[in-house]
């Protein structure tokens, strides 16, 4: 039997699931292929938080939206995804951090992201135990929160088989047909051919490579961050707190489950496809949360391990369709894929169907300069 | 009754919901795992994940030795925050 869909998303991660899921609620037969299972990739590697706390306009009116849509969720889907507005809490530890916070909240108040700068005796107040060492305030936004990466991919790809569209997840695209500049099908590792008039390369960090099964070149680079997750414990805190010194960390207590989950950006940066965990961070990372909750130093360490942020040159994920007629990409994410997800999924569902979004992503085109770069990346 | 038996005993799940994800088309153990949690507490499956194979063998007649586990992780033993820092000034 000849296979036809009206759209193959490649990569059921959340990009790939939120865009499958509005495209199948506007009546497209949607096919996802996944090369692994679904959350394989960077979408189950995540530590699951969602802020508004940007300096682009544009990441901050998408934020606002993915908000909006996170709260909704549960009845989308009929299904508790462990949505819990904590807030988020960005730590100034010197005059330098704290005019950068400053200057973007200037930014967010005129979106009405109801954020402030408080001062380290509030900020105590709100992380119970928090070490004021140097401390000189925090940028806090209640409205910023946290939620199951799992539970919403899962949540979009039951949506999309419930409106009549496939996942073939162990399903590997190997080829992609183009005829006169259009997409005509997919070949995959199986060797079945499924034909499409549209593809969208929603794969993350190996999106560089799926882009060039169309000879398109992508500047999108995945880098290796880490993470680690501790044994359950009672509720001491709501908000990520967000410690952006050289040697800072950033971590969360999963509302749902009462671990805590985190990572850091190492310093310099970690380039390369390798996601093995490494000593390194099993040490340092336990060190700098110590010194940021002292309190915490006798929870235990249950797991580690390591995933892909999937870099552009300024931060900025690539949300647009390209010079092939049918090929259209969502990725390039930035470590903020997650949070984004579910507006970027809307949005792009629009430009699929209408040419363009309700919220114009002219700031996430491929074809832009890649001057600016985002300051709370 | 067998199906409430309590097969992840980390995370407190049953053998009937493990059966439940598997009757939903859930037919690796990496999904299972990450649907229920199973295998992602204190003991990090090193208790349930054998048992949980063979329910998924048993339901999909996949053999055993075919099943994919999923990637153990570090730490081998949960340790504590602040001994796993000192490793790092030492």
């Amino acid at each position: 039997m000849k296979r036809t869909a009206d759209v193959i998303v490649i990569g059921a991660g959340i990009i790939g699931a939120a865009t499958g899921y509005y495209l199948a609620k506007k009546k497209l037969k949607v096919i996802v292929l996944e090369k692994n299972f679904p959350c394989a990739g960077s979408t189950g590697r995540c530590i699951g938080g969602i802020r508004q706390q940007y300096t682009h306009p544009l990441s901050i009116n998408v934020m606002k939206e993915s908000v909006k849509i996170f709260s909704t969720l549960h009845k989308e889907f009929n299904k508790d995804v462990e949505w819990f507005q904590g807030g988020y809490l960005f730590l100034a530890h010197s005059e330098d951090k704290k005019s950068t916070y400053l200057k973007a909240i200037e930014i967010q108040k005129g979106f009405d992201i109801p954020v402030q700068f408080i001062s380290s005796d509030d900020c105590a107040k709100i992380i119970n135990g928090l070490n004021t060492e140097d401390l000189l305030g925090g940028a806090y936004c209640p409205t910023d929160g946290q939620a199951n990466p799992f539970a919403v991919t899962y949540g979009y790809l039951n949506g999309i088989k419930k409106l009549g569209g496939t996942l073939l997840n162990f399903t590997e695209v190997t080829k992609i047909n183009v005829r006169n500049n259009q997409v005509q099908s997919v070949i995959t590792n199986n060797g079945d051919e499924l034909f499409t008039p549209i593809v969208l390369n929603a794969t993350g960090p190996w999106a560089k490579n799926v882009s060039k099964l169309v000879d398109l070149n992508v500047p999108i680079e995945p880098e290796r961050h880490e993470s680690l997750v501790t044994e359950a414990c009672e509720r001491l805190f709501d908000p990520m707190l967000v410690d952006y010194r050289a040697d800072g960390c950033y971590f969360i207590q999963n509302f749902g489950t009462g671990h805590f989950i985190g990572c850091y950006t190492p310093v310099p940066n970690d380039p390369g496809d390798n996601i093995k965990a490494s000593s390194e961070f099993m040490t340092e990372m336990p060190r700098r949360m110590a010194r940021l909750v002292p309190r915490l130093k006798g929870i235990k360490v249950i797991r580690q391990w390591a995933g892909s942020y999937e870099m552009t040159p300024d931060g900025n994920p690539i949300v647009d369709k390209t010079p092939i007629d049918g090929f259209y990409i969502s990725a390039g994410m930035c470590g903020h894929g997650f949070m984004f997800g579910p507006a970027l999924g809307k949005y792009m569902a629009e430009i699929i169907i209408d040419g363009k979004s309700s919220l114009a992503l002219d700031d996430f085109a491929l074809n832009r300069s890649f001057g600016k770069a985002e300051a709370l990346k | 009754m067998k199906k409430d038996i309590v097969i992840c005993r980390c995370e407190e799940i049953t053998e009937r919901e493990i059966i439940s994800v598997i009757e939903q088309g859930y037919t690796s153990l990496n999904e299972i795992k990450r649907i229920l949690r199973c295998g992602m507490g204190h003991c990090q499956g090193r208790s349930c994940m054998n048992i949980i194979a063979r329910i998924l063998s048993q339901k999909t007649g996949q053999p055993v030795s075919k099943i994919k586990f999923p990637t153990s992780r570090p730490p081998l033993k949960p340790l504590p925050i602040d001994i796993l820092a000192k490793y790092k000034n030492e």
